[in-house]
């Protein structure tokens, strides 16, 4: 355990020495610009606007200190060697991918939730509203799919042989995971039996990013949020995360550095 | 365990591998039952182009962005409905805007209340404008300000003036009601008779506004609702 807390500690020295938290910045100074500018055009539900746009900014923030991580990780890990170091000393190569896993999610989450609560603070503060309790589900389901695209991203950058191909990789599979909600619609439609299957395998290989997705949703008085519903996307994005894991822990065991 | 020197720890990992795969395809079956409780239904391109609309769903549902594809989207809408030129075809196209827009964005009531009115009053589109305020409805069944906007449609449509303007007045005073719906307000009050409350509005939309051309109207308004005013000083004294 202890290894795993030196991993994790030293990647995320490592990305806050890349300079990872000006994204933090960069988001704040671009969402809040952006939300002010469409509060201002639009017509009324300026608190709405703010919070809608301040989710989507703490995502896309998120998403970019992952990917850029992952890019310049795999710059001085591969490219430079650098694992070498790490793997020369006692920790196994699971213990290492687990805690390059725990060091990039505290990254993201430093920016995640700090954005959270610039945001909240904004509204509450500035604006004088009210953060409503599904504002802080949202950012929980959003930490939560940000560890599920974490342990998939170093598992392409477990697999990938290059730095392009592990950022299109992790790219891809966000976008086509947020289309999960279509597959499925489509898969209630009359299809072809192969078309279907293809979907079929499609929806269970890929994680299902709309499970996570409340941020469209906060405002929803349909939305079911138990804990029957916690329990599942809890338990999902466990099991999707340590199937991910493993591939990414096999693939970094039959890696060899030469 | 030594990976490299024995085949056990892979046996222990495929197994290991199979057995979560096959809880998170269960659970991942289980999810799409309440992440989606009700299957993706949108409404169609109507005088829009299918193209442009098909691109715009596809953006919002794949980039996982949907409401802001939706903000975004709106302003176009009342860009559209700004566009002095676009009134040459009475603005045929602005149903199917905000059909659009409220798919993305079902729960931003501002699509519903100014559509609506501006469909309904400006447009004298009532139908147009009723079955946009339904959906709004249907999709945010706990708002009220939606139901009294339709009430007092209904009530419009049959002239019915004097039912109308409670409707109109109690979602004013709730806030959140678009600028637009205090002008009709406004007109209702002077349509029912009440001269006085209608100079009132409007002299308290010329006071607040901070807009031009909404000056230039209610000043325009409270010109004609006093020459009215001094040809009937009965009616004012009735008020």
């Amino acid at each position: 355990m202890r290894r795993i807390f030196c991993v994790a500690q030293f990647t995320f020295r490592e990305l806050i020495r890349s300079n990872m938290l000006y994204i933090w910045f960069l988001s704040v100074v671009v969402f809040s610009a952006l939300a002010f500018l469409l509060s201002i055009l639009s017509f009324g539900e300026v608190q709405k606007i703010f919070m809608d746009l301040g989710l989507v900014g703490m995502e896309f923030s998120g998403l970019l200190v992952l990917i850029l991580s992952l890019a310049v990780t795999y710059n001085t890990e591969f490219d430079q060697k650098a694992i070498y170091l790490q793997l020369a000393k006692p920790i196994t190569r699971g213990e290492y991918l687990l805690g390059r896993v725990f060091g990039f999610f505290s990254i993201i989450s430093l920016v995640i939730i700090g954005m959270g609560l610039f945001i909240a603070g904004l509204v509450t503060l500035v604006g004088g509203g009210q953060v409503p309790v599904l504002f802080v589900y949202s950012t929980l389901f959003l930490l939560i799919e940000m560890f599920v695209l974490t342990t998939l991203g170093l598992t392409f950058q477990m697999i990938g042989t290059s730095m392009v191909g592990v950022v299109l990789y992790t790219m891809f599979t966000i976008f086509l995971g947020h289309g999960m909600g279509q597959v499925d619609w489509l898969l209630n439609q009359k299809l072809a039996p192969t078309v279907k299957t293809m979907l079929r395998i499609v929806h269970f290989l890929l994680p299902n990013l709309e499970a996570f997705n409340l941020k469209d949703r906060i405002y929803d008085p349909n939305l079911v949020l138990g804990w029957t519903q916690w329990q599942e996307v809890l338990l999902y994005a466990f099991a999707y995360s340590f199937v991910v894991f493993l591939i990414g822990w096999i693939n970094l065991e039959k890696r060899e550095f030469m | 365990m030594n990976w490299a020197t024995s085949e056990k720890p892979f046996k222990y990992a495929a197994l290991s591998l199979t057995t979560f795969f096959i809880l998170q395809v269960f659970l991942c079956v289980n999810l799409d039952k309440w992440v989606h409780p009700e299957p993706f239904e949108s409404s169609q391109a109507g005088q829009l182009d299918p193209k442009i609309v098909s691109s715009l769903r596809a953006a919002a549902l794949l980039s996982g962005y949907k409401v802001l594809v939706g903000h975004v989207f709106w302003i176009r809408v009342i860009q559209y409905y700004g566009d002095g030129s676009n009134g040459a075809d009475h603005y045929a196209k602005l149903y199917d805007y905000c059909r659009l827009a409220s798919d993305l964005n079902p729960q931003f009531l501002p699509v519903y209340t100014y559509g609506a009115a501006a469909l309904a009053y400006q447009q004298n589109r009532m139908n147009e404008g009723v079955e946009l305020l339904q959906k709004g409805i249907l999709a945010n069944p706990t708002v009220n300000n939606l139901k009294l906007m339709l009430a007092a449609m209904t009530y419009h449509n049959s002239e019915d003036y004097a039912k109308e303007i409670p409707f109109l007045e109690i979602q004013i005073a709730q806030g959140n009601a678009p600028t637009m719906l205090v002008n009709i307000l406004a007109n209702t009050y002077t349509k029912a008779g009440r001269i006085d409350d209608a100079i009132r509005l409007w002299r308290q939309i010329l006071q607040t506004t901070d807009s031009d051309v909404q000056k230039y109207e209610a000043s325009q308004k409270l010109k004609e609702l006093y020459a009215i005013a001094k040809k009937n000083p009965s009616e004012k004294d009735k008020s």
